[in-house]
């Protein structure tokens, strides 16, 4: 009886913590080279764990992140906060002989897609997940 | 029958509620498009922005001559035009062409049309290539372009007044190679 509760328990905090990890969506990174033996990398991450993970980044690395960032920060801020109120669409898409550049807005996130010869590239960053890395790099600004 | 009115009288309301919903529904958003092809190097690039996200993102941006959403300029030239300084003068003005230079290489006609403010620039220059320029900007955007002041231009005040507008191509150029137009529609994607 015990024993049940106990399971029980860990099933709600498992069930909690998945729900938790899997509120603000996934990263998805997929990187595929065109040649033999390049690398095919291929990486779903709960969007929840970016803003954890940067945590574990050096003070002085995300220092000079937010210096580099911290002119665009209200740019970037306001844009995200936007676009959640627009249909699905592409912002910018950059046609060439040799590459085919796209970035878009699906459903919750947005999606960067780079194809040229050498390699194909895939990312897609859910908004709210841009928005905790914003609040991170916001808070290693230097009035933090 | 008492039933029967209510049922009706609440078929009515739910009527008219939905069309009340209508009627008080956002107006679509205006999106502006720009969409360059460089047929020489083979590249096209397509930009597609909602004019509410460009309302609010401008204000934040503080980089070069952008401030609060203003441009700092003295003086915005195109062939020699000082255009700031043509669009005070005609923003009162009745329809009118203003500048005409006809040039054996070029002709210029700057011009206020059907509320419109329009620049033609026909350049036929034979050591350059052909190149054709339009540029048509509702008089209610120009006069909100000049509107804080004398060396500055609000972008922000141009993008409201925009909104208001139907859609429109605002930029063509064309020239031997290069093919630009700027438009805005309630379309969210170029055609």
């Amino acid at each position: 009886m015990i024993l049940g509760k106990v399971a029980l328990g860990f099933l709600g905090a498992a069930v909690v913590g998945g729900a938790m990890l899997c509120s603000d969506g996934f990263v998805t990174v997929r990187v595929n080279e065109h040649q033999p033996k390049g690398t095919h990398l291929h990486l779903v991450v709960p969007g929840a764990l970016a803003p954890i993970g940067m945590k574990f980044v050096p003070r002085e690395k995300m220092n000079e992140a937010e210096r580099n960032v911290r002119p665009w920060l209200p740019a970037i801020r306001a844009a995200v906060d936007q676009i959640a109120d627009y249909s699905d669409t592409t912002f910018v898409e950059v046609t060439n002989s040799s590459e085919h550049i796209r970035v878009s807005k699906v459903g919750a996130s947005i999606v960067v897609d780079v194809e040229d010869p050498g390699e194909t590239v895939h990312v897609s960053v859910p908004w709210r997940t841009i928005k905790s890395v914003l609040r991170e790099l916001e808070e290693a600004g230097p009035s933090a | 029958m008492k039933r029967a009115n209510r049922v009706l009288a609440a078929f009515v309301g739910v009527i008219l509620f939905s069309m009340a919903g209508v009627a008080l529904a956002a107006p679509p958003e205006r999106w502006l498009h720009v969409k360059v092809i460089d047929s020489a190097g083979g590249e096209t690039v397509r930009v597609n922005v909602p004019l509410s996200l460009a309302e609010k993102i401008l204000p934040t941006i503080n980089h070069g001559n952008l401030h609060n959403g203003r441009v700092t300029c003295g003086g915005i030239e195109l062939n020699g035009l000082d255009l700031r300084a043509i669009f005070e003068a005609v923003k009162d003005t009745p329809d009118n062409e203003f500048v005409t230079v006809q040039g054996r290489d070029e002709d210029v006609r700057v011009a206020k049309q059907a509320g419109n403010f329009v620049v033609h620039v026909h350049q036929a220059d034979k050591s350059k290539e052909k190149q054709e320029v339009d540029v048509i900007v509702p008089m209610a955007v120009v006069q909100a372009l000049i509107s804080s002041g004398t060396k500055e231009l609000d972008l922000v005040a141009a993008i409201r007044a925009l909104k208001e507008m139907g859609d429109a191509t605002l930029v063509t150029v064309h020239d031997g190679t290069n093919n630009v137009r700027v438009w805005i529609d309630a379309r969210n994607t170029s055609e």
